[in-house]
């Protein structure tokens, strides 16, 4: 092999490929949130963490709401 | 027919010089025409017995090359000792170049060459067959490989020391033309009034591999400059490094299909349901739990609408009855119309989110989709469907990419050398 | 039917000469260097040989090497000389009886053989660089033009040589290594073809020894 460190350079990128497979690495951020009370499910309009920690901004919140 | 002849030994000349008298020892035996005294620079006709004065040099100084004559060494397995040396120069668009050349000898495999510019060599031998095509072409083959024309000039020799195989002085012009195909060099010196070629073959060959064969004192000349049939660095490692290239694609394949069996993609949820901005209420529900197995892996939520020149904005929750949530959201729009180029799109009626790292567990989403409320539209009707363990094909793209980086830059690198190489020829490889 | 191969004796000195060929017409008296034709009857003397020139071929009269597989020996020689040294053309005696030339120009081996000419050849005046014949479906290319001065011979000749002057050659090329030579000595250009040889491929034997040198 007259390239060993690109062996271990694609070796390397093939592990990693195949971490990020296993592990279901996406490139989108969720807002994650603990202690989300049980409650929501009894009243879902009332879970409003969403806006305040704004996802995605989809620019259509006028902030009507 | 074997028998045993008597062999007697051939012994090389010693003559004097016949300007000062000092004593000259020909290396080359009676094929040696022209030799240089050694100490007064005179430059002897030694074909013959008279030895005829041919030159006289004025305030003549020795020069030491830097590869002694008398040296001997192997190449190719054959012994060679050096005989003769000269320096020859050439004008190229005002500049002068000057150059090394070594005459090599071997009494029964006759005479070679080593040339040096720059601590760049060539082991060179003369041709007893022509190539195929004219001088005037760019590009002419020889033992079937293509050769390109790199420079034509007149090279003129400025200095000489030791023996020659034919008659030469101080002075002399030859016009040469030289094509290449590294490492090799095919160069013709043209002689006569009737421009008779000689045809020669140089292979590109280190100072350090001649060094070591000839066991000479010191370091080679230090190598400055690309030379015209010097080898590309790592020529044969480009297509090495794309070889390998290959093999990490059919590995990233391997792996693709490893991590598709072990995953799988399994569907952990599915419902229909139906929205309508324009009704008042509540929109946001909950759905049903679902479970996420392990190991802790990705989840990926898919919006199939009916949408037709509208949006709706999903707000959504992953929470876990463990109270740990993910909150994200995503639009879904789809536009569609005629104008003169026909008809268009844009956008999707479908949309989908993937949140990496989601531990196993009892989940349920929370729904809270958003839509404009003053447009006279339909209620959009969509479906949810949640997925376990999905592929992610940007990673085998990504890494597509990073793997694809190194031979690329290895081969711009090649490409950069033979920039270098061209810019010194007379025909410039763009016009070639 | 030329005097048998043994049994002569040089009509100058008296030595016994041996004639290795039965087609040899010529050779050099190793004694007295007076050059021998054979006749119908005997030996006649038709002059004498100086000393030959310094040069220094690896060959010599009985060395021996191969061709194509076929063995054969030297057995006679001719030295010219032009302005860039002195070549010899060996005389060589294969084992099947037949006899070609062996050329040594520098330490450049040719071996070639005299050949029905397959189409006209240009005469002496005619003749030029760059010239091209296809023959044998090759090519070939004058590629050199050299006036020569006969400088002396030695042992077996297939013909009568001898105290000639300036003779015109014709050099041929071709590109996969095939060699030509048109021969302007006599009153008809005479055709020989073969291939240029590298020593090694030569297997030649019974060489000269030159001091500080092995093969």
């Amino acid at each position: 092999m007259r390239h060993p460190f690109y062996l271990i350079y694609a070796l390397f990128i093939l592990g990693m490929t195949g971490f990020a497979e296993y592990r279901g690495w996406s490139f989108t951020r969720a807002n994650e949130l603990h202690n989300v009370p049980r409650s929501i499910r009894e009243n879902p309009g009332a879970y409003r963490s969403n806006y305040i920690g704004g996802f995605g901004g989809s620019g259509h919140y006028f902030g009507g709401k | 027919m074997s028998s045993a002849i008597e062999t007697p030994v051939v012994q090389s000349a010693a003559l004097y010089c016949p300007n000062c008298g000092g004593s000259i020892q020909l290396r080359g035996f009676a094929h040696t025409l022209t030799a240089i005294c050694s100490f007064c620079g005179t430059v002897l006709d030694t074909s013959t017995p008279a030895f005829r004065i041919l030159q006289t040099a004025q305030e003549w100084q020795q020069v030491q090359p830097p590869l002694p004559l008398g040296s001997r060494g192997k190449l190719d397995g054959v012994e060679w000792e050096v005989i003769g040396y000269q320096i020859r120069s050439m004008e190229s668009e005002g500049e002068t170049y000057a150059w090394g050349e070594y005459v090599l000898f071997n009494p029964y495999r006759g005479f070679r060459y080593l040339s040096e510019y720059n601590g760049h060599w060539n082991f060179i031998r003369t041709l007893s067959r022509i190539p195929e095509g004219a001088v005037s072409e760019r590009r002419i083959r020889l033992d079937g490989q293509v050769f390109r024309k790199f420079q034509s000039a007149q090279a003129q020799t400025t200095y000489l020391l030791g023996e020659f195989p034919w008659r030469v002085q101080v002075g002399e012009s030859v016009n040469f033309i030289d094509y290449i195909a590294p490492p090799l060099l095919l160069s013709g010196e043209i002689t006569g009034s009737e421009n008779e070629i000689t045809w020669s073959l140089g292979r590109y060959i280190t100072g350090a591999e001649i060094w070591k064969a000839f066991n000479a004192p010191n370091l080679p000349p230090a190598t400055t400059g690309v030379f015209e049939n010097q080898p590309t660095p790592r020529a044969g490692s480009v297509g090495g490094i794309w070889k390998a290239f290959g093999w990490s694609l059919i590995g990233l394949m391997l792996v693709m299909i490893l991590m598709s069996l072990m995953l799988g993609g399994r569907t952990v949820f599915e419902q229909a349901y139906e929205f309508d901005p324009k009704a008042g209420g509540e929109p946001s529900f909950v759905t049903p739990d679902f479970e996420l197995k392990p190991p802790t892996g990705n989840v990926e939520v898919q919006m199939k609408t009916d949408l037709e020149n509208n949006w709706t904005y999903f707000n959504l929750a992953l929470i876990g009855t463990d109270g740990h949530a993910f909150n994200f959201g995503h639009e879904v729009s789809f536009y569609e119309g005629q104008d003169s180029d026909g008809h268009w799109t844009e956008g999707g009626k479908s949309g989908a989110v993937t949140i990496s790292s989601v531990p196993a567990g009892t989940y349920f989403l929370r729904v809270e989709p958003e839509g404009d409320k003053t447009k006279a539209t339909l209620p959009v009707h969509y479906r949810l469907i949640v997925r376990r363990h999905v592929i992610n094909w940007l990673f085998p793209i990504l890494a597509l990419i990073l793997l694809a980086i190194p031979p690329i830059i290895h081969s711009f690198r090649g490409l950069g050398f033979e920039r270098a190489r061209w810019q010194e020829s007379d025909y410039p490889q763009g016009s070639a | 039917m030329p005097i048998p191969l043994q049994n002569a004796n040089c009509p100058g000195c008296g030595a016994p000469v041996l004639f290795r060929w039965e087609h040899s017409i010529q050779t050099t008296c190793p004694y007295c260097k007076s050059v021998l034709v054979r006749t119908d009857v005997d030996l006649k003397l038709i002059g004498r040989i100086g000393d030959l020139p310094l040069e220094s071929s690896p060959l010599q009269i009985g060395s021996e090497g191969q061709y194509r597989g076929k063995p054969f020996h030297a057995i006679g020689r001719i030295l010219y000389e032009y302005d860039q040294g002195i070549w010899n053309e060996w005389h060589i005696l294969f084992s099947d009886n037949t006899s070609g030339w062996l050329a040594d120009a520098q330490l450049e081996y040719d071996v070639s053989f005299l050949t029905a000419s397959p189409g006209p050849l240009p005469g002496p005046n005619d003749v030029q660089l760059g010239m091209n014949f296809r023959w044998f479906d090759a090519d070939y290319q004058i590629t050199n033009l050299t006036r020569a001065h006969y400088r002396g011979v030695e042992g077996e000749l297939p013909f009568q040589y001898w105290d000639k002057h300036v003779v015109l050659f014709a050099d041929l090329r071709t590109t996969s290594g095939r060699f030509a030579s048109v021969d302007y000595s006599e009153r008809e250009p005479l055709l020989f073809t073969g291939e240029a040889m590298e020593f090694d491929d030569l297997k030649l034997r019974n060489l000269r020894a030159f001091a500080g040198w092995t093969i």
